[in-house]
């Protein structure tokens, strides 16, 4: 046979079995669903539970001082919507107490003797307290408080030198996320988790279905070849998946305000880069698991864990000790969710972004060949 | 001409179980080749060898002239064949079923087209293009999985039980559709349980605990594993008379077979009025009905004996 009879055919067969593919997920109501509805449902949930922009946390001010400068300071804590004083006991020992009622999630203490200190040009030490039960939103209560404080700090500084030197925080996340809003940061993490779980799912059913129907030997009695099926299996999926991208991408930006400083095109190849290698890896899942149950189990764990965890999305990947980083460099997730952040915050383009191109083409190729070395065409 | 099908001691081991042991036997171009066996003798594992599924451990096998261990993808390419397991999409309609396997086969556009206007003539499924399979009474589905195997017009068709659980009016149809393939030319590898089916096949293989324990046209085969006169029996009173036929002087063989019974004999020794009074002795209203030895005799006969090949 001529190559171009066999490429001919290769495409006809490919054709074939994504035509088939997509019928079926048309058909399937619970397909349709788990691409197009539990996205946005998701995103929603996660959106606004863990919206880590805390507002109104309860602050209990223990004010020993009692002077116009102390005032001034829990002015500058409560004039945000960031905190509301719940309490204002008059003993440093009773702020323990509101902490494990919950009165309260974060306390001021300002000893005696704080005006006199700044005064004097002396470090005025007070003291904040911040449940820490709640990690996240710790961090966020913590962050809040500090700016708002080294801000009242830098305003008086330079009200007192006539608007010299002041210092400047060099935070990273404050310069991309000016107002600290922590949407905007954690949305991208919670995209990239969601496409990944949904993209993983979507196709571990495919073939472990086929094989429990007794469908997968009949397909094998035809000519049909292993990396025909695969690429007839991920093409439909392909663009559902691009759908559901599109679908949360547009509603990321709408509902939390997602910018997009950097060019469509950056952000189309490498979702459809992350959404291939996610698809790859449900495939991958399907053609080795045997059951549709072991399949879904599998395609849920492997999806959650590094999505969630080894992905950047809640804890940063440089601060992970060496194994748990290594392992997160196998994961696609990682790379997709500094390429969300870096062009929609950032405004990044392929330069500054190659690295996260590199990891996602690379999985998404190891997917796809593992998916077709899996996948046994001869049966025991 | 070379043997459509030639398989020369043929082996397949499921770890130290043989599925299927020193399995010898040809096959003609155009002969309708009927595999009988219990569950489990092992007739799946040989059809799935011969389509080129399962690798076999022992001997050899060429199907259209293709070894199946070294070429079997070339094998898949010449044949049809529909598994014993329900294999078609149920949520895709009749057409999009045949669209599949069609483009399976490397068919598309006219060509594609014009193949699934001629099958679904030829299988009368033409009112039937979309009709959701799933929906379709068990007979039609055997048929529907019958013209996604005949699409391609193999010139080999492997049919393993394939009207297993399906109403007595739609396997004669199916049988009909299969036998017109094979005046056109194909050559076709049938397993079944129904005896009665086997008497369509220009020879019969029979496998018993992983081994071709009989091999013949069915004619061969009675008259030299039951030759003799046959009887059906029916009784309210069974288990007595079957107790006591065996027990009679020129009884071969009694098995029970649907309601009744079925009892050999060799006529030199007990005629049908001895017979008949002999049975009448024990239940009066026995039921005697003469005939001659069926496939399935030779099938208890070979079964009980451990065969002849
Ligand atoms: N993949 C396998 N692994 C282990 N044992 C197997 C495998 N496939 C078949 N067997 C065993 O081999 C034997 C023969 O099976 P086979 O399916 O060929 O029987 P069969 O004649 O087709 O029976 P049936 O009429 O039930 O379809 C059975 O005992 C079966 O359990
Ligand atoms: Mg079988």
């Amino acid at each position: 046979m001529s190559a171009p009879g066999r490429l001919r055919r290769f495409a006809i067969r490919t054709g074939a079995v994504a035509a088939k593919e997509a019928t079926h997920a048309v058909r399937d109501p619970r397909t349709l669903y788990l691409a197009l509805g539990m996205p946005v449902v998701l995103l929603v949930i996660f959106g606004f539970g863990i919206s880590f922009d805390v507002e109104d946390v309860p602050i209990a001010v223990v004010d020993q001082d009692r002077t116009p400068d102390s005032r001034a300071l829990e002015r500058s804590l409560t004039t945000g919507h960031e905190f509301v004083v719940a309490a204002r006991p008059d003993d440093p020992a009773e702020v323990d107490r509101l902490f494990r009622e919950r009165t309260v999630s974060a306390a001021l203490v300002v000893p005696r003797g704080f005006a006199r200190e700044w005064a004097a040009g002396r470090r005025a030490p007070v003291q904040l307290l911040v449940d820490g039960s709640d990690g996240v939103g710790a961090q966020s209560v913590l962050g809040n408080a500090s700016a708002a404080l080294r801000a009242e700090g830098r305003r008086r500084l330079a009200a007192e030198t006539g608007g010299a030197a002041a210092p400047l925080a060099a935070e990273v996340r404050l310069l991309f996320n000016p107002a600290l809003r922590s949407a905007v940061f954690f949305v991208p993490g919670l995209i990239a988790y969601i496409l990944y779980i949904v993209g993983v799912l979507l196709t571990a059913l495919t073939i472990a279905r086929e094989q429990e129907r007794g469908n997968l030997e009949q397909l094998f009695a035809t000519p049909v070849g292993r990396l025909e099926v695969m690429l007839g299996k991920l093409l439909p999926y392909l663009a559902l998946g691009l759908l559901q991208a599109l679908l949360v991408l547009a509603f990321g930006m709408a509902v939390f305000e997602m910018p997009l400083r950097g060019s469509l095109g950056v952000l189309g190849l490498g979702t459809l880069l992350f959404l291939a290698g996610a698809l790859a890896q449900g495939l991958f899942i399907s053609s080795v698991a045997g059951s549709q149950q072991v399949a879904t189990q599998a395609g849920a764990l492997s999806s959650l864990l590094p999505g969630v965890l080894l992905s950047g999305f809640v804890f940063p990947v440089e601060n992970m000790p060496l194994l748990l980083r290594a392992l997160a460099s196998v994961f696609p997730a990682r790379y997709y969710v500094d390429l969300l952040r870096g062009v929609m915050l950032r405004g990044n383009g392929f330069d500054a972004l190659w690295g996260d191109f590199l990891g996602l083409g690379v999985f998404c190729l190891a997917a796809v060949a593992l998916a077709t070395l899996g996948f046994r065409r001869r049966l025991a | 001409m070379t043997d459509a099908i030639a398989v020369e001691g043929l082996g397949r081991r499921f770890g130290a179980f043989h599925a299927v042991r020193d399995v010898t036997f040809t096959v003609a171009r155009g002969e309708i080749f009927g595999y009988l066996g219990a569950n489990g003798a092992g007739k799946s594992t040989t059809i799935r060898i011969l389509c080129g599924l399962l690798a076999p451990t022992a001997g050899r096998a060429t199907v259209a002239g293709l070894d199946v261990a070294a070429d079997p993808e070339g094998v898949k390419r010449r044949i049809g064949y529909m598994s014993q397991r329900f294999s078609l999409y149920p949520d895709l309609t009749v057409a999009e079923n045949l669209d599949f396997f069609g483009g399976a086969y490397g068919f598309s556009g006219r060509a594609l087209r014009r193949r699934i206007d001629a099958i679904v003539e030829e299988t009368g499924l033409r009112a039937l293009r979309d009709s959701a399979t799933q929906s379709l009474p068990a007979g039609l589905q055997q048929r529907v999985a019958l013209a996604n195997a005949l699409l391609h017009d193999p010139e080999l068709l492997f049919l393993d039980e394939p009207t297993a659980g399906v109403d007595p009016a739609s396997r004669r149809e199916f049988l009909a559709l299969v036998r017109r393939r094979v005046r056109r030319g194909a050559t076709v590898f049938l397993t079944t349980h129904y005896m009665d089916e086997a008497e369509y096949c220009g020879r019969v293989g029979m496998m018993v605990d992983g081994r071709l324990a009989a091999l013949g046209t069915p004619a061969e085969l009675k008259q030299r594993l039951v030759p003799g006169d046959a009887w059906s029996v029916r009784s309210a009173r069974r288990a007595e008379l079957q107790a006591a036929l065996a027990a009679t002087d020129g009884v071969r063989a009694v098995h029970p077979h649907g309601a009744g019974f079925r009892v050999r004999c060799d006529p030199a020794r007990l005629d049908g009025a001895t017979l008949a009074a002999r049975c009448r002795e024990i239940d009066p209203a026995a039921e005697l009905e003469p005939g001659t030895a069926t496939l399935d005799d030779v099938f208890h006969a070979v079964v009980a004996g451990g065969g002849v090949a």
